[in-house]
């Protein structure tokens, strides 16, 4: 073959490729608009997979009211915090709305813009009170909470309704078997039921939300006073302690225990209680042996009442958008459609009145907790650090898995002071 | 000359029995040693034989148990697929989770995707490598190895330290959320790889090959063209399968840079693990589904594979 000839071949093969790849241009997906095309009413929103669900019906309701186009950018929750990272950085953003968990929040806080018109008078009302607060940032309401979340007891009323169950426990305990409703109770039924391989609770060493929502019940604000770690005081140490104490009536391994674990031994029946969020309530499978047997109760209160560390995940429209219009359009449906998310799989939404719309009917048995959750005097959000997420997975699960090994408290929250005072300097 | 003979038709046993005529016959017989001889190194071939074939069914069960339990996961009912301790083969066989996958919006779409992003990087990755292979094999000069060492270096880079200015350099030239600009990102992955390797197939080749080709009328590029690739074809199956298994993998890339239009179907495997929940029969599901075509590749390319890969053995 001739050079000539070879040269020729080469660029047939060339012009052939840049076919395929100028073809490629527009991939499977479809000719979206990407955000910059500034005027036009598509939006593309960007949400955690678990979250699309339940912005779906307010999208379809969105389009038919406001005529506003959504495309969703489905990303892991893992991956999310870096993909917002790399576009808020460059400044140059494929979306005109992201879905933002609540931790995010103060990292993003520069990147979004206010949207104050959402939030009237009558809406500051509807929201939940701590998540009103966190949505302000330096004055500004900075994201609407599309949903949120909060822990809840989770319960086998089977077991807690059984005659012999019943009887045993008021001979042992002196008192009737119920739902808990303070934690020396929650304690006695978790020992009771811990028998004939099952457990009475599970200690989820892998995650922190749990013990900080006994610090907020003791009265004490979780791991930040304002700019001062607090983490080894009373409230925290006691905390840390009774968590700990429940493992003797939990399975084994607790340092490894995390959410989906926890879960996992609930709907195998393998546990009698759980605190845990309250969407787990309407995802039990239907062919799990506790299918139809569970009951739920609020979070348990301590003495400042009770508190949990509630979920929310917050709609932001990034200043880099060039779709503004759409994008605030589209907020503004999200809060008036909010409800449309308790119709979805994963059955949750943000405004009060939406949860207690659906609270009496069959199959919302967990709103009820899950309001007065949301309500009680000692629920908070997480301190607002662009930190936090690096104080969680650096100091606070560590901590709590060596504690859960049979580490010494007072040690432990000593030297997470330490880490965390290094974090923030 | 006789004893030659027997050497050549016995393997040398002869040789060593001529060598040695004072050896007691009585004590032992020269045709019992033999045949003890025999018996033993049969023996020993069994028990090596044996223990290969243990050591390989442990290596097989080893890198095929994952994927077996991947596969019987995806065909469990919801329940199985948590229970605690875990089963290995479904109580209950479903397709269930094959369904609810595949039926999920946007699936279809990134197959297609990560179809055209893994097919594009091959190409653009053996376009490459195989020109610049060959030019530092074949002219050895200072720049070159300067090269070669330079690609490696690229590889100790984390992917994360480039991935997020990537995603950014795409955005800045109107590229975002294509699959072409996954498709360069993932040449960045595959690009150094496939240079080494190419380079080692072009060190097998005998310059002599190209040198008769070059006598018989060959230009250079026409020797390449006609000689040294068929002879490397091999080789250049394995580059290929290896730059289109990292594409087809990749994850970082794919999300950090994608969204509607070019998502591929790594992220959306991921996506079955949210905040809420991790839906592991659909998952595993849309996993042993997109595993199907880099099986049946591989399959389909397993001879050049194999030929490929025993390509550099030779070469010493």
């Amino acid at each position: 073959m001739s050079t000539r000839t070879f040269i020729s071949r080469l660029a047939i093969g060339g012009i052939c490729t840049a076919a395929a790849l100028a073809a490629s241009a527009c991939g499977a997906g479809g000719p979206a608009n990407t955000s910059g095309s500034a005027g036009t009413n598509t939006v593309n929103v960007l949400v955690e997979a678990g979250g699309h669900a339940v912005l779906t019906g307010v999208a379809e309701q969105c389009k038919q009211d406001a005529g506003v186009n959504v495309n969703f950018v489905e990303l892991p929750y893992d991956g999310m915090f870096n993909r917002l990272s790399s576009e808020f950085s460059s400044g140059n953003v494929s979306f005109d709305v992201a879905a933002l968990d609540s931790v995010w929040l103060p990292s993003f806080k520069d990147a979004v813009q206010p949207i104050d018109e959402i939030f009237t008078e009558e809406a500051k009302k509807d929201i939940f009170p701590a998540l009103v607060k966190e949505a302000n940032v330096d004055g500004h309401f900075i994201g609407l909470p599309a949903w949120t979340n909060a822990e809840i007891i989770l319960y086998r009323k089977d077991l807690f309704e059984d005659t012999k169950n019943k009887a045993d426990f008021q001979a042992k305990y002196g008192y009737e078997l119920a739902a808990p409703t303070t934690w020396k109770q929650y304690q006695d039924i978790s020992e009771f039921f811990t028998r004939d391989g099952m457990y009475g609770t599970d200690v989820k060493g892998g995650v922190e939300t749990e013990w900080l929502a006994h610090v907020l019940q003791a009265g004490s604000p979780m791991v930040l006073d304002g700019d001062k770690v607090v983490i080894d005081n009373a409230a925290h140490k006691e905390a840390l302690d009774f968590y700990v104490g429940l493992a003797k009536s939990a399975p084994s391994g607790a340092a490894q225990v995390d959410w989906a674990a926890a879960q996992n031994l609930f709907n195998q029946g393998k546990t009698a209680m759980t605190r845990f969020w309250a969407h787990a309530y309407r995802q039990i499978p239907a062919d799990s042996p506790v299918a139809g047997e569970v009951g739920t109760a609020p979070m348990i209160a301590g003495s400042a009442g009770i508190g949990g560390v509630p979920g929310p995940w917050y709609l932001t429209v990034p200043k880099a958008t060039k779709n503004t219009e759409a994008a605030k359009k589209f907020v503004q449906c999200a809060y008036d459609h909010n409800e449309k998310g308790i119709e979805s799989n994963l059955g949750l939404a943000s405004r009060i009145s939406a949860f207690e719309k659906y609270q009496d009917k069959e199959g919302y048995e967990s709103f009820g907790p899950l309001i007065e959750t949301l309500n009680g005097p000692a629920t908070a959000t997480r301190p607002a650090t662009e930190k936090w997420q690096q104080i969680v997975d650096t100091v606070l699960v560590p901590m709590l898995q060596k504690a859960v090994a049979g580490g010494d408290s007072a040690a432990l929250l000593a030297d997470a002071k330490k880490q965390i005072e290094d974090l923030l300097k | 000359m006789r004893v030659a003979e027997r050497i050549k038709h016995d393997g040398g046993t002869a040789a060593k029995a001529a060598k040695a005529p004072s050896a007691p016959a009585a004590v032992v017989p020269p045709r019992k040693r033999r045949g003890v001889n025999r018996e033993g190194l049969e023996a020993g071939r069994r028990s090596t034989r044996t223990l290969l074939w243990v050591l390989l069914a442990a290596a097989m069960v080893l890198y095929g148990f994952p994927f077996l339990y991947l596969l019987f996961t995806s065909f469990k009912t919801p329940i199985d697929t948590i229970a605690v301790p875990p089963t290995i083969l479904p109580r209950e066989w479903t397709l269930e989770n094959y369904t609810s996958a595949l039926g999920r919006n946007g699936v279809l779409a990134s197959f297609i995707n990560s179809i055209q992003t893994a097919v594009i990087s091959t190409v653009l990755s053996l376009v490459l490598a195989v020109p610049a292979a060959y030019g530092i094999t074949r002219y050895k000069t200072l720049s070159g190895r300067i090269f070669i060492m330079a690609a490696l270096v690229t590889r100790m880079v984390p992917p994360v330290a480039i991935g997020i200015p990537l995603a950014s350099m795409m955005g800045s030239v109107g590229l975002s959320d294509t699959p072409i600009a996954l498709s360069i990102a993932h040449t960045t992955i595959s690009l150094p790889l496939s240079i080494w390797l190419m380079s080692s197939f072009f060190e097998a080749v005998p310059k002599d090959l190209e040198e008769a080709a070059t006598v018989d009328g060959c230009s250079r590029l026409g020797a390449l063209w006609r000689v040294v690739i068929p002879v490397v074809s091999g080789g250049i199956a394995v580059t290929a399968i290896f730059a289109f298994l990292a594409s087809w993998n990749e994850f970082l890339f794919a999300l950090l840079m994608t969204a509607i239009r070019s998502q591929t179907t790594p992220v959306v495997i991921a996506n079955f693990q949210t905040q809420f929940g991790l839906d592991w029969g659909s998952m595993t599901a849309l996993a042993a589904v997109y595993s199907i075509p880099v099986i049946l590749l591989t399959l389909l390319l397993q001879r050049k594979i194999v030929a490929g890969m025993t390509l550099g053995a030779v070469k010493g």
